[in-house]
């Protein structure tokens, strides 16, 4: 059975590679709008990626030491998009950073994520942000609290624990969970579609490069993308496996 | 077992390779913004003939590409002229069976109660009024939208304002039900879809900036159903069929 599925895997894989001819790859890897959507793309996901971090970090820290009221629902909610599709998401962000109280607000600021770069950042951080939540507590987890306490107890505050006790012994975890908050941004599509609008060279992101290929009827292009898209998947997850993290 | 899944694995992919999907009697390509009156008639004529009817929707540029690629069809629909004509020249579909069906008809959209209060078409490069149209390489939409804008002579002025080129067309009724753009150029079945409904209001396009399209349907030369690809075609032209696009909104051909 399981040799099956993969045979399957690797046969569909293998097709996105074998249909398309090289000259085709090449001449569309350095065409103008692959160029600028793969440059878009890097941006974006390294910025989501990091600002990904910023929060998981803490976060799933806290859900792994600490007790406190609402933990459960906190964990529900943190969850909830990894299982709930991207459109709905995407629409979502849109609700909420449309013409609300808080759109607003965040507009006055600066920060406007309808239809704009920024908003690929957004939708791509809210789409990583449980994923690496969820890899970042189960490293928590697996690290032994008594080493912590043992390290309080010789003299460190909290936060010089976390930073030259925790932190450390978590790097293997912290950087499984940077590279699939990439892997996750670098794949975003529909809550990008929806909450930046998907415009050709403007809001073009590789899935968004892909799917407008496919529907010009282009499919050389759509191909390339989708082949960009699997080299960068399949670092991330070589990376992910060497760090030999479980979920 | 696991030697007789691996024979039944080799003969699915050589089989798939040959591009036979299992599909049902009757394979129909259809334009996405046609699904509403599409999914009826198919319903209907599934019924009458006893048989299985699937429908493939896509945007005009992608089912071309498909019927192009090879894929099974047996009857096209596209949402514009355009694509049968070249589908004869290049022989993908069979000439005297392209029937005009309906007009599709494009107009501005607008929020409930038009907040950049936009009358017309010239309203839409008025200074500060976000628009929004589709990529005008995707839908047909796009495509009509910027051929519209150009004729006005005022493409240009227009782009300062065109906040999101959308790939799909749903996306343009979402971002202008949830007032996120003033205006967009869409077609006038669209806005009939109960979705909208009060939730947006409907400009009509001048007579002189607006560019009308007929909505063709062929029976693909490759059909491997002809008898009942024939008589698809004829249904959905047919009187029955034309009161089932009026009833979604759009406006029979004259004959």
């Amino acid at each position: 059975m399981t040799f099956f599925i993969t045979l399957l895997l690797v046969l569909a894989i293998g097709s996105l590679f074998v249909v398309p001819t090289l000259e085709d790859i090449r001449q569309n890897i350095w065409n103008a709008e692959m160029r600028y959507s793969l440059k878009l793309s890097l941006g974006t996901g390294l910025i989501s990626t990091i600002l990904v971090m910023f929060f998981a970090l803490p976060i799933g820290y806290a859900l792994s030491r600490f007790h406190f009221w609402g933990k459960g629902f906190v964990k529900t909610i943190i969850d909830m998009p990894i299982a709930f599709p991207e459109l709905v998401l995407g629409l979502c962000l849109l609700l909420l950073f449309g013409n609300t109280p808080v759109g607003k607000l965040l507009s006055a600021l600066g920060l406007t994520f309808v239809f704009t770069k920024k908003g690929i950042v957004a939708a791509q951080f809210f789409t990583a942000l449980p994923y690496a939540i969820r890899i970042m507590k189960s490293t928590f987890d697996y690290i032994n609290p008594r080493i912590e306490f043992v390290s309080r107890s010789l003299g460190y505050s909290m936060a010089e624990t976390f930073k030259n006790i925790s932190l450390p012994l978590a790097k293997n975890g912290i950087l499984a969970s940077t590279v699939i908050s990439f892997a996750r941004c670098i794949g975003t599509f529909g809550t990008v579609l929806i909450l930046a609008g998907g415009s050709f060279m403007k809001t073009e992101i590789l899935p968004i490069t892909l799917y407008l290929n496919i529907s010009y009827g282009n499919m050389g292009m759509a191909l390339t993308s989708g082949i960009v898209l699997m080299v960068v998947s399949f670092i991330a997850i070589f990376i992910f496996e060497k760090t030999e993290v479980g979920l | 077992m696991m030697k007789r899944l691996l024979i039944v694995a080799v003969a699915v992919v050589f089989l798939s390779g040959a591009s036979v999907g299992i599909a049902g009697d009757l394979m129909i390509f259809s334009g996405a913004g046609l699904i509403k009156p599409m999914e009826e008639m198919r319903a209907n004529f599934a019924k009458t003939y006893n048989v299985t009817v699937d429908v493939h929707y896509g945007s005009s540029g992608e089912i071309f590409a498909a019927v192009a690629a090879g894929q099974p069809c047996d009857v096209l629909i596209p949402g514009a002229e355009k694509y049968t004509e070249d589908a004869v020249k290049n022989g993908w579909v069979i000439g005297d069976t392209v029937t005009k069906l309906v007009l599709h008809v494009p107009l501005i959209a607008v929020p409930k109660d038009n907040p950049a209060n936009v009358k017309g078409f010239m309203d839409l490069v008025r200074s500060g009024v976000r628009v929004a149209i589709g990529d005008p390489k995707a839908p047909a939409i796009g495509r009509v939208a910027r051929k519209m804008l150009k004729k006005a002579g005022v493409w240009e002025q227009a782009t300062k304002n065109i906040t999101v080129y959308a790939p799909t067309v749903n996306q343009l009724l979402i971002y202008v039900a949830l007032k996120q753009v003033d205006a967009a150029i869409i077609w006038g079945d669209l806005v009939t879809w109960a979705e909208g409904k009060g939730k947006l209001e409907v400009v009509p396009i001048e007579k002189q900036y607006n560019i009308i399209k007929t909505i063709p349907t062929a029976v693909c030369t490759k059909a491997t159903h002809k008898d009942l690809a024939y008589k698809f075609n004829e249904y959905i032209a047919s009187d029955e069929g034309l009161s089932i696009w009026t009833k979604w909104g759009f406006e029979p051909c004259k004959k």
